[in-house]
């Protein structure tokens, strides 16, 4: 076969379809993302990849690189990091990668998409000031006296409201 | 006298109130003395965290301002709640504008984040402020033949430049109490996983399957009882005990590193809350 008979094949695009990447750099503690050189070493530790396999961390961070934004942004991926931080123990590029899904999940947050229990508990936390004011019950009030415990709690939720007000308005309804 | 003011964060009050009474009765007998904090929120670890970085600063820094006004180092004896109240700290220390921000918010009540306090979490103050020699003193009734499982908790130990607690790759400050106390700390394979807690928002099965293997794990080495630094991990721990994938094994006590403590300092089991554990772990306290 001679070289004049190769086809032609169109060349493979291997630049991202969005600055998708760029964009979480710009967030708190989004930076480390381009450091990331695809080794595996975060799934290989990461205890929620090993029990389901809807989530990996390597491939997460790889989507986010290849600029596939409004797919991530718009799936439970993100969401689903513990941020136990093992894997940032083990990377060997220092990618943080619990902060990163941090950073992508204020943009989705900032588009509408908040998992339902996410959006739940922070509604309560901005109007309590603390997460159990519903579990806290006569039965645990007994216990704390029993235990010379104060039975009385004193959360304050007076600058919840206002970090609501100022932070989260609009954000978290539904 | 050594005193700290307390944040018991939003959990420890009302699913593990044993666990703060044994903090408060063993330091004290420690010669560490706690201070309650009144008026305070909860540190937006995980949630408001996710959803705004400023607003879970503005959150964790409001605690760090009444610890301020209140003159003393902060004790957080919840695992997210040290690891939230430390990387606070630290982008406050670090970042100006964020620290404006805070600062402009908390002026309406007369509060200031200036950066003068500390954040130490319950290992911390055994490790540094009482020391190892003053604990083995105060033992007076040593365990004897008990094989006990040390799990840290993540946002204990990590991120290690950020927390400043212990080596996160291996962390010796329980297994050194326990020794202390006269046990015998075993290793388990994945010592320094997860315990699945924080993944009970989004998924409880996968968060209990990673709590299991834990369990799994530590059983494998027969150890008698599990001992945590964390009120998430604690409960965790016991909960997945519990749950319908767990099996029909014998169930392993979990105790906190105060309640495994205590008695072996002579402290009585009431004040410690040994009663309301939901595993009963008579039979590591009789081995004394
Ligand atoms: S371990 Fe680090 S470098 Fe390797 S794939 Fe994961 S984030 Fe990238
Ligand atoms: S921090 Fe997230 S990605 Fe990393 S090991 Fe933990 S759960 Fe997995």
């Amino acid at each position: 076969m001679s070289h004049d008979e190769v086809k032609q094949q169109p060349p493979i695009n291997h630049a991202p379809s969005s600055n998708f990447a760029k964009e979480v750099e710009q967030e708190f503690y989004g930076d480390g993302i381009m450091k990331c050189i695809q080794c595996g070493m975060c799934t290989a530790s990461c205890m929620v990849a090993s029990m389901t396999e809807r989530y990996r961390p390597r491939m997460l961070i790889q989507k986010i690189l290849l600029g596939k934004r409004e797919e991530v942004l718009s799936s439970e991926l993100p969401w689903l990091c513990m941020t136990c931080r093992l894997c940032e123990e083990r990377c060997q590029e220092d990618v943080n990668l619990s902060e990163i899904f941090h950073a992508v999940r204020e943009i989705a947050a900032r588009e509408g998409y908040i998992p339902q229990v996410f959006r739940n508990t922070i509604n309560k936390v901005l109007e309590d000031g603390w997460l159990l004011n519903d579990a806290y019950t006569d039965f645990v009030e007994d216990d704390r006296s029993d235990l010379g415990l104060d039975p009385k709690l004193s959360w304050n939720n007076d600058f919840v409201k206002k970090i609501k007000k100022r932070y989260f308005e609009g954000v978290t309804k539904k | 006298m050594k005193e700290f003011v307390l944040y018991t964060g939003c959990t420890t009050p009302v699913r593990l109130p044993a666990y703060e009474a044994a903090v408060t009765v063993v330091l004290e007998k420690l010669g560490v003395r706690l201070i309650p904090m009144k008026d305070v929120n909860c540190c937006g670890a995980q949630y408001i965290e996710s959803l705004s970085h400023t607003a879970f600063a503005a959150m964790s820094g409001r605690i760090l301002a009444i610890a301020e006004s209140m003159d003393r180092d902060i004790l957080a004896i919840c695992g997210a709640c040290s690891g939230s109240l430390k990387a606070v700290k630290h982008d406050l220390d670090s970042n100006k504008v964020l620290r404006a921000e805070v600062n402009e918010l908390l002026a309406d009540e007369g509060l200031k984040y200036t950066g003068t306090v500390e954040v130490k979490h319950l290992l911390q103050i055994f490790n540094e402020d009482i020391g190892y020699d003053a604990i083995k003193a105060a033992i007076v009734k040593p365990y004897h033949g008990v094989r006990l499982a040390a799990h840290y908790g993540c946002h204990v130990t990590r991120p290690p430049e950020i927390v400043h607690v212990d080596d996160p790759e291996n962390p010796v400050i329980i297994d050194t109490i326990i020794e202390a106390a006269g046990a015998t700390p075993v290793d388990y394979v994945g010592k320094t996983r997860c315990c699945g807690g924080p993944m009970l928002a989004m998924d409880e099965e996968v968060a209990n399957k990673i709590g299991l293997d834990k369990i799994k794990n530590i059983r494998d080495e027969k150890a008698d009882g599990i001992v945590t630094a964390c009120v998430f991990c604690d409960i965790q721990l016991t909960q997945v005990q519990f749950g319908d994938m767990a099996g029909d094994e014998p169930k392993i006590p979990v105790l906190t590193l105060p309640q495994f403590l205590g008695p072996a300092m002579g402290i009585n089991f009431d004040s410690l809350g040994i009663q309301l554990n939901k595993i009963d772990p008579q039979a590591i306290l009789q081995e004394m």
